[in-house]
């Protein structure tokens, strides 16, 4: 396939046809930093990543069942599901008595488990938890899994679009803890990478 | 044991400044990333000598300080990028210049770019567990005249970043303005990362038709870039520990100065403001080890630098061999 030639309509486009190596170079380093700021890392996403000594479709298969949430999560609890909204009820103890309601989405094939959640009601999953599995063998060029995670700013995290529903006496709201996100996903990580190295090995 | 004290800085420039059109008009290339940082640099001169442009920055120092330079200088530190014998270095003629008559004498080739904290180090041994009460650092950088500036590496925009330049300081075992901590470290598998190259692939000291020049392996420079992100503010937070201080703590920070985004770099780890960077890369260029006590002589002199500031001085050298960092409390 032929480079459309619409690309020359595009400004600014960073390509060596017009950005000579040496600009290119000059530009990287101007990128590269010896310290970040917090928010230049984690302001509107929040990607973390981690290595699992444990196969990948095991850990597919863990993240895919939405009760294991109970387990790896630092405050998921008390679940029920509504077979007929295939909707999973949890308990999330950070928010006191509120509830948090999860719909998941996974694709074997990609080895992708996504998390549609939601404070307080189940009819609007604006809470993303997007999980990626990949066989650490051709990345890493070791057995095990790479487990990628990823949330992105959604601008209720700003605002809670639903204060009504939420426990009369709640005083906080999931989106004042974003700042943390990147500390307490680091910690639910380790939580999954604990688990599932731990039963892994015992099947060895 | 009382820390030594920095009691006093000086420097000389070499006569001979050139503009980027120097290297522009040589390379044929109008513009590049490196004509960016530095508009100006000193060219050490065909007459002159490492020797005469030391003699000349510590008759400076003495004249500021009011030195007698036959008695109040016991020990003699030097630190030269490219002496004027191959063999030794500048101390004893230096000493012979100026009739000094120190009791120690020590030609330094290692610390580079941060030599000037390693000599502070090295002075404070020395002050420290000798009868010797005073000591001159003498830094001095001679490597753009006498190799960026030839025919052949004239062309290569890289070779308008060096500049050459003499800084001098005098440190005493007793004084106002207290060491209060240094920390020095050497990386010995980086130390051999920076390359002295001939387009004929000769050493340097074997014959030839062609300059040689100084270089980095092209296949490590993100590396390269990376160690001098990690290693300066390591340096620098750690000295920052051993005195019991905080980066709010600091009121400015000097360092070597390789390029505008280390120095960028370096400010923004320690959450320093610009001014607070005492730096002089667009008109001196790349010093080398000679920057730190250059730069402290224009903060003094131009009165930023005001008594009762913490000065934290760090850097590193080459390719990463060596990374250093120093505090000073300074009361003028």
């Amino acid at each position: 396939m032929s480079t459309p030639i619409s690309l020359d309509t595009i400004p600014d486009l960073c390509r060596i046809e017009n950005v000579q190596k040496e600009d290119m170079q000059e530009r990287c380093m101007d990128m590269t930093h010896s310290i970040y700021p917090h928010d230049k890392i984690f302001g509107d996403y929040c990607t973390i990543q981690e290595y699992i000594h444990c196969p990948p479709q095991t850990t597919f298969e863990y993240l895919a069942e939405t009760s294991n949430l109970l387990e790896w999560t630092y405050s998921l609890r008390d679940m029920t599901y509504d077979e007929e909204r295939n909707l999973y009820e949890f308990t999330d103890a950070v928010g006191g008595k509120t509830k948090c309601y999860c719909r998941t989405v996974a694709h074997r094939d990609a080895m992708t488990v996504d998390y549609h959640c939601a404070w307080d009601q189940g009819d609007e999953l604006w809470m993303i938890y997007l999980m990626r599995v990949i066989p650490a063998e051709p990345v890493l060029n070791k057995p095990g899994s790479v487990v990628l995670w990823t949330n992105c700013h959604h601008p209720y995290y700003e605002k809670n679009p639903y204060p009504q529903q939420a426990p009369a006496d709640r005083k906080i709201w999931v989106g004042d803890m974003w700042p943390m996100f990147y500390a307490g996903h680091w910690i639910e990580m380790q939580n999954l990478k604990k688990i599932l190295e731990h039963r892994h090995a015992s099947l060895r | 044991m009382e820390p030594i004290s920095l009691q006093g800085v000086a420097s000389y420039l070499p006569d001979s400044v050139v503009d980027n059109d120097f290297f522009r008009l040589a390379s044929g290339i109008d513009r590049h990333p490196m004509f960016r940082g530095t508009h100006l640099r000193h060219h050490i001169d065909h007459d002159e000598s490492a020797t005469s442009m030391a003699v000349k920055a510590i008759q400076r120092l003495a004249e500021k300080l009011d030195l007698d330079v036959a008695r109040d200088v016991d020990v003699l530190i030097t630190n030269v990028t490219l002496a004027d014998l191959p063999f030794v270095g500048c101390g004893a003629a230096i000493t012979g210049e100026l009739k000094l008559n120190p009791r120690y004498i020590y030609d330094l080739q290692n610390g580079g770019c941060v030599s000037f904290i390693f000599m502070l180090e090295l002075a404070q041994l020395i002050l420290q567990s000798t009868q010797a009460r005073s000591a001159i650092l003498c830094n001095l950088q001679t490597a753009a005249g006498r190799v960026f500036s030839l025919e052949d590496n004239r062309k290569l925009p890289q070779s308008c970043v060096p500049g050459d330049g003499c800084g001098v300081a005098y440190v005493t075992r007793e004084g106002n303005n207290p060491v209060l901590t240094t920390v020095t470290r050497t990386h010995g598998n980086f130390a051999n990362d920076m390359e002295v190259k001939a387009p004929d692939g000769r050493h340097w000291w074997q014959p030839g038709a062609t300059a040689f020049n100084i270089d980095f392996d092209e296949t490590k420079i993100a590396s390269i870039v990376a160690r001098g992100n990690r290693l300066v503010p390591e340096a620098l937070y750690q000295a920052l520990k051993q005195a019991g201080l905080g980066s709010q703590d600091v009121d400015f920070l000097v360092t070597n100065q390789p390029n505008r985004i280390f120095l960028r770099n370096w400010r923004e780890s320690v959450q320093l403001r610009e001014e607070q960077h005492i730096q002089t890369l667009a008109e001196h260029g790349n010093l080398f080890g000679a920057a730190i006590p250059i730069c402290l002589e224009r903060g003094i002199d131009d009165g930023r630098i005001h008594p009762a500031s913490n000065l934290l001085l760090g850097g590193f050298s080459h390719a990463g061999d060596y990374s250093a960092a120093a505090i000073v409390r300074w009361n003028g």
